[in-house]
């Protein structure tokens, strides 16, 4: 499969503990009140490539996304970009969210230019790389729109674009698609693919869906919940470019049935956590998660 | 076919939007011709009162008056509101500190506080414009705070993945995003600084709508007080007419511009 150049992004025994409820972390019982979210969590994604981490809600996932932007604090353990520890949100990283997060008083040309002024280039400099990218995601049309009159799937087409348009090494993406319909999510999908080809950014995406994470990456990182740790790693081996036909290769069949195998050995701290969840919220303290 | 429907529709909706207002016109028109108050003059006699201020200039000098006043005032309780209600909308500290004092302050009527101004300050424009500020920080203020505490965090935590600065995200991201909150604010306090403003006229002022028609009542021009009336409610309207657009226009990035609070 492709060689990818050194590593960019890595983490090393990376860990998130949560306080829980008011105070000081200790309840009527005595007992500390913890969540841990994240646990020992070490991967390392190459530069230029393209990894997905897949688990059950509540694996610590997007947490693990969000310690990689820096807009999160891990409380052990390290996170490394370009072999220094990250510190907090740059622009070497650019984060695409589920929600779209696009400024809805600013049109796509100036959403996909906010980057830029934070960045301080010139307005006419700023005006040509952001149409570049409107470009790239094909959204020349609607440049002069508002948020408010695109579809979802354009809204990420252009979240992505105002991404790409800092130039960012690696794009962290949380669950980006899915808030779209399945037809619009298939176009997203070979969209991104092309995009990525073009741009050899390093993307690290964050899913719930199993075909999701294969069809689109080099690797898949299955995630424990309960606390969030890393299960194992997948390495695919599918052709590219790749196109919608090859989810039904026997091939793919068997990556999605070894993801599926390590999911389902864990459908039952899945269910401690949605429980663990529920009981949080009743201001219980969650058992599973003390340590 | 569809298109004459929707032209009936909207013939429809100003029928339905002007009717009481046309009835009351008229009703005015006439019953007191019929009847002999001398406090309900016909509106024939109020229009013809009002044409005559209008030829001899009086009625505009109160005009400007009174817009002058209530323009200052409003401008400076803007400049106010704006910042501060930022400040609390965004540190809890400063919220924790200021709130309490500003929650009593809110709830204290004008009213009672005019007699202290025109007591502190003098009968003068400065004790109006006082009074006006008073009464058009609040709605903003309260506004511009929750504007700032409801501003989507994934709004911030995107701009701040992108690396901003403090400043840059108070003025690229929570001011533009809490703005829907401070134009409605902004609009209510324009309608209440003409409120306000007739009150202190009617304290102590040789100028204004509102000492016009505090004096016409004493004076019994019934039909020029009447005059005075009339010209606040037109006012009043095309107030709440301009701050409108202005939302409108300022707000044009909005689904649905009907945000009224």
């Amino acid at each position: 499969m492709a060689n990818y150049g050194k590593v960019l992004i890595s983490t090393d025994n990376l860990g998130l503990v949560y306080k829980l409820g008011r105070g000081n972390g200790k309840r009527k019982s005595g007992q500390a009140s913890t969540l841990t979210a994240l646990h020992d969590v070490s991967i390392s994604v190459n530069e230029g490539e393209f990894v997905s981490v897949v688990g059950p809600s509540g694996c610590g996932k997007s947490t693990l996304l969000y310690i990689l932007a820096g807009l999160y604090r891990n409380t052990s353990g390290k996170a490394y970009i370009h072999g220094h520890e990250i510190a907090g949100p740059s622009l070497d990283r650019g984060i695409i969210m589920q929600a779209y997060a696009l400024f809805p008083w600013r049109t796509v040309q100036k959403n996909v230019e906010f980057g830029l002024e934070v960045k301080g280039l010139k307005k006419k400099e700023r005006e040509e790389v952001a149409l570049e990218f409107i470009d790239l995601v094909g959204l020349r049309d609607f440049a002069d729109r508002y948020p408010y009159e695109l579809s979802g799937g354009m809204k990420q087409r252009i979240a992505i674009a105002r991404a790409l348009a800092y130039d960012p090494d690696v794009l962290l993406m949380d669950e980006p698609f899915a808030a779209v319909d399945e037809q619009t999510r298939t176009l997203l999908h070979e969209e991104l693919l092309r995009i990525w080809e073009k741009t050899h950014k390093t993307i690290i995406f964050v899913t719930h869906s199993i075909d999701e994470a294969i069809f689109l990456s080099d690797r898949v990182v299955v995630m424990t919940s309960s606390p969030g740790m890393v299960k194992d790693e997948i390495r695919v081996e599918l052709e590219r470019p790749r196109t919608n036909e090859i989810k039904s290769t026997p091939l793919f069949g068997s990556y999605r049935n070894d993801i599926w195998r390590h999911l389902q050995s864990l459908t039952d701290s899945t269910r401690e956590v949605t429980t663990m969840q529920g009981r949080h919220i009743l201001g219980a303290v969650p058992q599973e998660a003390v340590i | 076919m569809e298109h004459t429907e929707k032209k009936q529709n909207t013939l429809l909706t100003i029928y339905q939007k002007s009717i009481l207002i046309v009835v009351i016109i008229v009703l005015w028109i006439i019953v007191p011709l019929y009847t002999d108050n001398i406090y309900v003059p016909s509106l024939i006699e109020v229009l013809k009162e009002f044409g005559k201020l209008a030829a001899t200039g009086e009625l505009f000098k109160h005009i400007g008056a009174s817009l002058k006043i209530a323009f200052i005032g409003l401008a400076i309780s803007q400049a106010i509101a704006i910042p501060i209600g930022v400040l609390i909308g965004w540190f809890k500290k400063v919220d924790t500190y200021l709130s309490p004092l500003l929650v009593v302050m809110r709830n204290t009527s004008i009213l009672a506080i005019l007699p202290l101004f025109v007591l502190l300050l003098g009968i003068g424009e400065v004790s109006k414009i006082a009074i006006i500020v008073w009464g058009c920080v609040f709605p903003t203020l309260i506004n511009t705070i929750q504007g700032v505490k409801t501003v989507d965090s994934n709004l911030i935590r995107s701009a701040q993945s992108m690396g901003i600065s403090n400043t840059g995200l108070f003025f690229k991201v929570v001011i533009p995003a809490s703005s829907p909150y401070i134009l409605a604010g902004f609009r209510l306090s324009a309608s209440i600084a003409l409120i306000v403003l007739v009150g202190a006229e009617m304290v102590g002022a040789f100028y204004g709508i509102g000492f016009m028609i505090f004096n016409a009542q004493h004076a019994y021009m019934i039909p020029r007080m009447y005059v005075g009336i009339l010209t606040l409610a037109i006012l009043g309207v095309l107030v709440n007419l301009l701050s409108t657009k202005l939302e409108n226009g300022v707000l044009r990035w909005q689904e649905s511009n009907t945000n009224a609070v």
